[in-house]
């Protein structure tokens, strides 16, 4: 009861659901604006990884200063995926029906393209640097200086986009896209940029996040995978499409894991975790915060 | 046509003291070594510590002219790879082609039990001798012994034993047991646990996780409440940075602390510095010991070709199996059954010492465990290959 009721529990809790949060943001952003399933949303997350581990061992640039390179990387990769491939796909409205179930295949062949490209660069062994691992103690809980600073970044980015989303033109366009893509356009949103300003700032998100695992796990070309699931699962559970309501699950599905965890064994992470998901399905389908978000 | 005579020469000249300056590059025809590896899929990242060990073997015997055979002669060294996919379905394809089709004149092992197990049978129908290396579980035991050998002695049955008896020696009273859920730490739990009460060390939390643990706050919290004298984390790479960054947050105070698989790879040490300094973990082979010189040698090879320290488990083991197949070449020729019976019968020159088999284990390695000091892997159990002394975990 002491352990469910410290602070230490809740701290782990949140850098989980933080970094779960984040992770979706992306996916939902693209999967929102463009109806993409994007089943390399996990390897891009690699990709921040190693952009991050590249910077560190080579430069010896920080993650707080590379966070930003791997962003870019990423948003790189996001510009290249859109203009190359979808931007045409999505242009044609024949194709554009299409083009949710073809994404699918085609994220399928840009995970594995991701994936074999980094370990024919960096080989398949796993990597891993030291940073900022001095443990800060508040409050009576212990906090390793990389898991804290992974907490602040990826919560600044999910409710920074949040409220960037809330209050500015671009962020009502983006809405209006999301929930209303024909009236959208009719009213003058420009919805070539508006997709490829998103898709860029979606793929840059999960580089912001591959940044902030390089500090506390190994890296492999193949870690991208749990992620992808992760982050559908919390989509699927806040809501497809719906951002703020992804970044309340992303935290909800930290709280869920940890102290689910702490109730009944470690072995119960996965029923724990797909046993919500599936309730979620079969009461809810619509995502468990859809309605409150939305009103 | 005196010019012309008098640069011939010349050339001839140069050619002959360059032949002279260069190392003897192997010649002939190749013998060609078929295996395939795990590039992709779940033990993708375990591989290269296994692959880069066999390339650097090649590149070596390949600069000395190549492999030797009982006449004499050298021929160069070639392998012929396919990638596996981590699928047990895919290695015996793969090794039933490298034997039927692609004809190879030996062969190495791919990565992984799994693998090992799936092969036994195909090699014993082709008879088709193979030196395995990263195998370990007690299941290697039941193989019927033919054209399968495995050199390492981390097999878990040996290694609760020799653990157990390890903590009493250093004075653990009690421990606490984390343990993934994949079958090597749960065979190693299974054999750990009898050995502990026999030893009459208290086990007070006894836990396993899954592999795709994302946080261990909470265990490790009822860990640290218990205060034991050992903490023995059955862990894979992947959990054992989880589990160093999370214990070091937390501040496990225990003087014995294990971490089954990560510790010997490279990327652990550099992940986690100085804080894993104290960290024990599964290996029978270190660079720092002076009764295996070409140990030393292999591992400054291996830092300079990689740019990275070998995994003083699997990259070991690996480039062991190679010095194996190699001096039963030099001795029996490329004849399988000739190889086969030299293998059987004799004693081998490693990295780790002699390496004799019955049946198919190794029974002259013992079984051993390492530990970080100073971020270098030193032998620190049992006794007669240890390279230093054990050291109580100090701090994280």
């Amino acid at each position: 009861m002491d352990t469910l009721l410290s602070g230490q529990l809740l701290f782990a809790a949140l850098v989980s659901g933080s970094l779960y949060a984040l992770v979706a943001l992306g996916l939902n952003l693209v999967y929102g604006t463009l109806r993409l399933l994007n089943i390399a949303h996990g390897d891009l997350v690699m990709i921040g990884a190693y952009t991050a581990f590249g910077a560190f061992s080579l430069f010896h640039l920080p993650p707080v200063i590379s966070v930003f390179l791997a962003a870019a990387v990423c948003a790189g990769l996001g510009w290249a995926v859109y203009e190359g491939l979808f931007r045409r796909l999505l242009a044609n409205p024949t194709l554009a029906k299409r083009v949710e179930a073809n994404s699918l295949i085609l994220f399928y062949g840009i995970s594995v393209i991701l994936q074999n490209v980094v370990a024919m660069t960096f080989t398949a062994s796993s990597r891993g640097y030291q940073y900022l691992d001095t443990v800060i103690t508040w409050g009576g809980v212990s906090m390793t200086g990389n898991r804290l600073l992974t907490l602040i970044v990826a919560s600044a980015v999910c409710f920074g986009t949040l409220l960037f989303l809330r209050h500015t033109l671009f962020g009502w366009s983006l809405r209006a896209v999301i929930e209303r893509r024909e009236a959208a356009q009719v009213v003058g949103v420009n919805l070539n940029r508006v997709q490829l300003i998103t898709i860029c700032a979606g793929f840059a998100a999960a580089g912001v996040a591959g940044t902030l695992v390089s500090m506390t796990e190994q890296i492999t070309p193949f870690m991208g995978f749990p992620f992808t699931i992760v982050a559908f699962v919390v989509i699927i559970v806040g809501g497809l499409g719906n951002i703020g309501a992804g970044v309340l699950a992303g935290f909800c599905l930290g709280l869920v894991e940890t102290y689910g965890i702490a109730l009944t064994s470690p072995g119960y992470r996965s029923i724990l975790i797909y046993g919500l998901f599936v309730a979620v399905l079969l009461i809810r389908p619509e995502g468990v915060f859809s309605k409150a978000v939305r009103s | 046509m005196n010019v012309t005579r008098r640069w011939a020469t010349t050339l001839l000249g140069a050619s002959l003291t360059m032949a002279a300056a260069m190392p003897a590059l192997a010649e002939g025809d190749p013998i060609r070594i078929g295996y395939s590896m795990a590039r992709t899929g779940i033990f993708a990242a375990a591989a290269p510590s296994q692959e880069n060990a066999y390339n650097l073997w090649r590149d070596q015997v390949n600069a000395d002219g190549g492999l030797a055979l009982p006449d004499g002669t050298r021929r160069p060294v070639e392998f012929v790879s396919y990638d596996d996919q981590s699928n047990p379905a895919n290695t015996v394809r793969i090794y039933e082609r490298l034997i039927t089709q692609d004809d190879v004149d030996l062969l190495a092992a791919p990565w992984g039990t799994p693998m090992h197990l799936a092969l036994a049978p195909v090699l014993q129908r082709y008879k088709m001798p193979m030196v395995g290396n990263t195998a370990a579980s007690v299941q290697l035991r039941k193989v019927a012994p033919g054209y399968i050998w495995f050199p390492t002695s981390a097999i878990p049955d040996q290694m609760g034993a020799e653990l157990a008896k390890m903590m009493k020696a250093e004075g653990v009273t009690s421990a606490a047991l984390l343990a993934n859920e994949l079958p090597y730490a749960q065979e190693f739990r299974s054999f750990l646990i009898p050995a502990l009460k026999e030893a009459g060390i208290e086990v007070v939390v006894d836990e396993s996780y899954p592999p795709d643990i994302k946080d261990m706050t909470s265990m490790l919290v009822d860990v640290k409440a218990k205060a034991p004298d050992a903490v023995i984390a059955m862990t894979y790479p992947s959990d054992a940075f989880l589990f160093a960054g999370q214990a070091k947050e937390l501040g496990i105070e225990a003087p014995f602390v294990l971490s089954l698989v990560g510790p010997t790879i490279d990327a652990y040490r550099k992940a986690n510095g100085a804080s894993v300094d104290g960290i024990v973990s599964s290996a029978h082979w270190s660079p720092e010991s002076d009764a295996w010189p070409r140990g030393k040698a292999f591992f400054d090879a291996y830092v300079e070709k990689y740019g990275e320290e070998p995994d003083a488990l699997d990259s070991a083991l690996s480039f062991m199996s190679l010095e194996i197949l190699q001096q039963a070449v030099e001795q029996a020729g490329l004849e399988p059954e000739a190889i086969r019976k030299a293998i059987f019968e004799g004693s081998f020159d490693t990295i780790n010492g002699k390496v004799e088999f019955e049946g198919v284990q190794n029974t002259v390695t013992p079984t051993g465990f390492v530990q970080i000091q100073d971020g270098k892997i030193e032998l620190v159990w049992p006794a007669e290959i240890a390279t230093s002394d054990f050291q109580p975990k100090q701090g994280w």
